[in-house]
């Protein structure tokens, strides 16, 4: 299980990006943070993949404290940075290093397969359009079957009908061996397609504001009553999260929930 | 499961396919057309009398000299000479710059220490050194090769730090990722970044050698083709200075073409202007 308690980061320039976040989140839960600009999301990402460690609090799986890259975390950035000098193969390989040869191809090969780009698999990174380059860096954070897998805004660079064919591809790849993710998005849509649970933040400096459960089955038809009822939900908490006159809230609740206080 | 929609490519007729092929194996032969050209013309011009060639001679004795130096295994001796003094110059030039350039690219503090020293000597025109060299190290080998070393040095100095300070820190951030080692880092990650740019700084030092053989070898050489430069002006004879001038064309080419040959299968992925045959 992936724990953050009351994780902080404060920058050596003495910005204040993130306050006291914590949460627990379940092995195999899908996990949305959502939020206005500045609020913290990429901050915490960072701090979860070790990349930035946390200032103050801790971050934990399974009881190890995380404050450095570790080998059970994978990351999917906004950009896809595959590395322009190996071939689309040897991208997806790269963390695999240490396994054999021959074992090692055949993972790659699976993936490759299972992305839909085993035809590419000899191309260079630049050959590939910007969805299918996207698909690569998953295939090749999920390679090496992390228990977590971090995305930060992996699909905002793409247009609309490649961001949903990816939205339902990535569930797919979830499914295989079903890693905890955890999305930072812009996105209330891709939020609520996605995520079991959706994090609210708000900024300056980031913290959590709410926690929307989304207890809807999947597949998940975007046309539905009830996905508009979440996403108006996720979108009223966000539009709350930025009017400083509201305080903060951090009580679970979901759309079925009456609002008791 | 996903759907890529993959557009059949774009047919293109036939025939503009076969003249842009022709006009690939041409394209080589367009950059000959000028030289060539001028050759002929001033062979021409000799040839009518309307000019006598003494002090430019024409292609033709320009040739004819070359064959003759070749004939008695002068030439031999005069390129040997210098493409020894080159090549090793470009080597040692190349060892140091590199080296020191990766530190200075590599470790914020030895950029600190080390690069405004550096750039001070640099400063310093080259050719300055020459008569410090020839005190320190004698009028022979030794300060010869040392010139061409500090010519070459500078260019892939710059270039290897240049480029190291320079790698994006998103791909290194993948590197961090899959937690590579120090030296996995530099290996998978660093070197493969730098390469293009490193070509680059070689092909510059190399260029640099050239120059600084021909000065080394005005101060005083009994062999090389500087050699030849200096003999042919002494002894009033254009054609050998224009003959060495054009073995210096064809060596400095050639060693050019040999490191763009060697570098190609290594940099093949690049996505550049220039990879493409630009416009």
């Amino acid at each position: 299980m992936l724990a953050l308690k009351d994780v902080g980061k404060t920058y050596p320039n003495g910005v204040h990006a993130l306050e006291r976040f914590s949460a627990e989140i379940q092995p195999g839960e899908i996990l949305a943070i959502i939020g206005g600009s500045g609020c913290g999301k990429s901050t915490l990402l960072r701090a979860i993949a070790g990349l930035d460690p946390a200032t103050t609090g801790a971050v934990t799986l399974d009881g190890a404290v995380i404050t450095s890259p570790h080998a059970k975390i994978g990351i999917v950035f906004q950009e896809p940075r595959l590395l322009p000098w190996l071939s689309v193969a040897d991208n997806i390989g790269f963390g695999l290093a240490d396994l054999p040869a021959d074992v090692r191809r055949a993972r790659v090969a699976a993936a490759l397969t299972r992305v839909g780009l085993a035809d590419k698999a000899n191309a260079w990174p630049r050959e590939l359009s910007g969805g299918q380059a996207q698909r690569v860096a998953i295939a090749r954070a999920l390679v090496p079957q992390p228990e977590v897998l971090l995305l930060d805004e992996p699909f905002s660079a793409l247009d609309a009908f490649t961001r949903r064919d990816l939205q339902d591809h990535l569930l797919d790849l979830w499914a295989d061996t079903r890693p905890t993710l955890i999305l930072v998005t812009h996105d209330v849509d891709e939020a609520v397609v996605l995520a079991d649970r959706v994090l609210v933040m708000r900024p300056r400096p980031g913290r959590l504001f709410e926690a929307i459960t989304i207890n809807l089955a999947r597949p998940r038809d975007r046309n539905s009553e009830l996905f508009d009822t979440f996403k108006r939900r996720v979108l009223t908490a966000l539009d709350r999260s930025l009017d400083r006159s509201v305080r903060d809230v951090t009580d679970k609740s979901s759309a079925g929930e009456a609002m008791w206080w | 499961m996903a759907m890529t929609v993959d557009l059949p490519a774009l047919e293109q007729t036939a025939a503009p396919r076969a003249v842009s092929a022709r006009w690939r194996h041409a394209r080589p032969a367009l950059g000959l057309l000028l030289p060539v050209a001028v050759a002929l013309g001033w062979e021409l011009v000799v040839h009518l009398g309307w000019s006598n060639g003494r002090l430019v001679p024409p292609p033709s004795k320009i040739f004819a000299t070359i064959v003759e130096l070749a004939r008695t295994g002068e030439l031999s001796r005069h390129i040997l000479a210098t493409l020894w003094r080159v090549g090793a110059g470009f080597a040692l030039g190349v060892v140091a710059g590199t080296i020191l350039g990766a530190i200075s690219g590599y470790w914020g503090l030895a950029r600190r220490l080390l690069d405004p020293t550096v750039q001070a000597l640099r400063a310093i025109p080259s050719i300055a050194w020459v008569p410090l060299f020839i005190l320190w190290l004698g009028i022979f080998e030794t300060s010869k090769v040392a010139l061409i070393a500090v010519g070459v040095f500078f260019p892939v100095y710059l270039g290897v730090m240049g480029a190291i300070a320079s790698v994006d820190r998103k791909i290194v951030e993948v590197g961090r990722i899959f937690r590579l080692s120090g030296p996995a880092m530099i290996r998978r990650i660093l070197l493969p970044a730098v390469l293009p740019a490193y070509v680059v700084a070689l092909r510059v030092g190399l260029g640099l050698g050239w120059m600084f053989v021909v000065a080394a070898e005005f101060m005083g050489a009994s062999e090389g083709l500087g050699y030849l430069l200096i003999d042919g002006q002494q002894l009033g004879k254009p054609a050998q200075i224009l003959a060495a001038i054009v073995i210096f064309a064809i060596l400095g080419k050639t060693t050019d073409w040999l490191i763009e040959i060697a570098s190609a299968p290594l940099l093949r992925w690049q996505d550049a202007f220039g990879a493409r045959g630009g416009a």
